[in-house]
């Protein structure tokens, strides 16, 4: 005997809307678990990062400062070389000069060349001539010249002449 | 007036609060602070990120500044390597002399962190050009030699007898590897 005209329902735990519930809060929970998983990995791979880069820091400092070692020896090097160069070039022109200021009547037979001095071993015919030919333009340069005398074989002069420079003296004139 | 909800309709609301409440607690005390700590590190491996780009950038232009004076000061570099050989300098320099002999390096005091040999020459020249042509050769030989005084020339005949010292100059560096 039938008491109803529809067709009963059958009855289910998961009804349909706990079933949208599950899904909703499911897809939710999904994207949170997700969003939550990505951020993690991603500050892992930020700290693997951060402490490479802090390595290659460390590296590249060590390497910019062994690069400046290496610039300031070459450098040195560089300055050092020049300054010789400067030197030997200063030198060649001061001894060129020296043998052009002596004069063609006056022969030299030794040149002592010193650091702070000249001393000169040679021959004039007379007095007269190297004291105007070659102890004029010494004594322009040299803050004492001596010169001694004395007579050669053929009539003409044997001279010394000790010519130096005053450290003292060349500090105040600079 | 009383409400009936049936049992179903209770189980559904609670879940729905469960769920709910664990969504907002999850997100507040979980994922905003670590969303939080995702900006502050991003914001800090960027920064990290330009510094060592400047550094690598100063580097390299410390690089290319070296390579620069490297290549400019070649020779100099490499007279300063090159340890003194009397037999080779007689050897380049002989034909500015008629006559060449260098005595025994001896060692002096260090100078601005170099190492410091003094060599004795003895020599004949036919003309104080040779000389000059001699300095001006010092200058570009294997070695950085300073011709120092006291520079003696005495006439010997036609000759011209000359002696001088010479210093010879080396990086201490290249003596430390030899």
């Amino acid at each position: 005997m039938r008491y109803s005209y529809i067709k009963p329902r059958p009855k289910v735990v998961f009804t349909k809307d706990l079933q949208l519930l599950f899904i909703f809060f499911g897809v939710t929970i999904f994207m949170l678990f997700s969003t939550y998983a990505f951020l993690l990995f991603k500050d892992y791979r930020f700290t693997q990062e951060l402490q490479s880069i802090t390595e290659e820091k460390n590296q590249l400092r060590t390497n910019i400062s062994k690069l400046n070692e290496q610039i300031a020896v070459v450098e040195k090097q560089s300055l050092m070389s020049e300054k010789i160069f400067t030197k030997n070039s200063v030198l060649k022109d001061s001894i060129n000069n020296l043998f052009d200021l002596v004069p063609s009547r006056i022969t030299l037979s030794e040149a002592k060349i010193m650091q702070d001095g000249l001393i000169l071993y040679g021959i004039t015919p007379n007095k007269d001539i190297y004291n105007f030919m070659l102890q004029a333009p010494l004594r322009s340069i040299f803050h004492r010249t001596y010169s001694s005398f004395y007579p050669a074989e053929n009539g003409w002069l044997r001279f010394v002449s000790t010519n130096y420079i005053d450290e003292e003296e060349l500090g105040s004139e600079n | 007036m009383k409400i009936n909800y049936s049992r179903q309709n209770m189980y559904l609301i609670f879940m729905t609060l469960f769920l709910l409440l664990f969504v907002l607690i999850f997100s507040f005390l979980v994922l905003i602070p670590e969303g939080k700590e995702y900006r502050i590190k991003k914001a800090e491996l960027k920064r990290e990120n330009s510094e060592l780009k400047q550094l690598s950038d100063f580097s390299i232009e410390k690089e290319v500044v070296l390579q620069k004076l490297q290549s400019d000061n070649l020779h100099a570099i490499k007279a300063f390597a090159n340890n003194f050989s009397p037999k080779r300098f007689e050897k380049q320099h002989r034909l500015f002399f008629s006559s060449l002999s260098i005595s025994k390096k001896s060692k002096l005091e260090d100078e601005d962190d170099f190492s410091v040999y003094e060599v004795n020459t003895t020599s004949q020249i036919s003309s104080p050009k040779s000389f000059y042509n001699f300095l001006d050769s010092v200058n570009k030989s294997d070695w950085i030699i300073a011709v120092n005084f006291p520079i003696n020339f005495k006439r010997d005949g036609e000759m011209i007898s000359s002696s001088f010292t010479m210093k010879v100059y080396n990086s201490k560096e290249s003596n430390a590897t030899k």
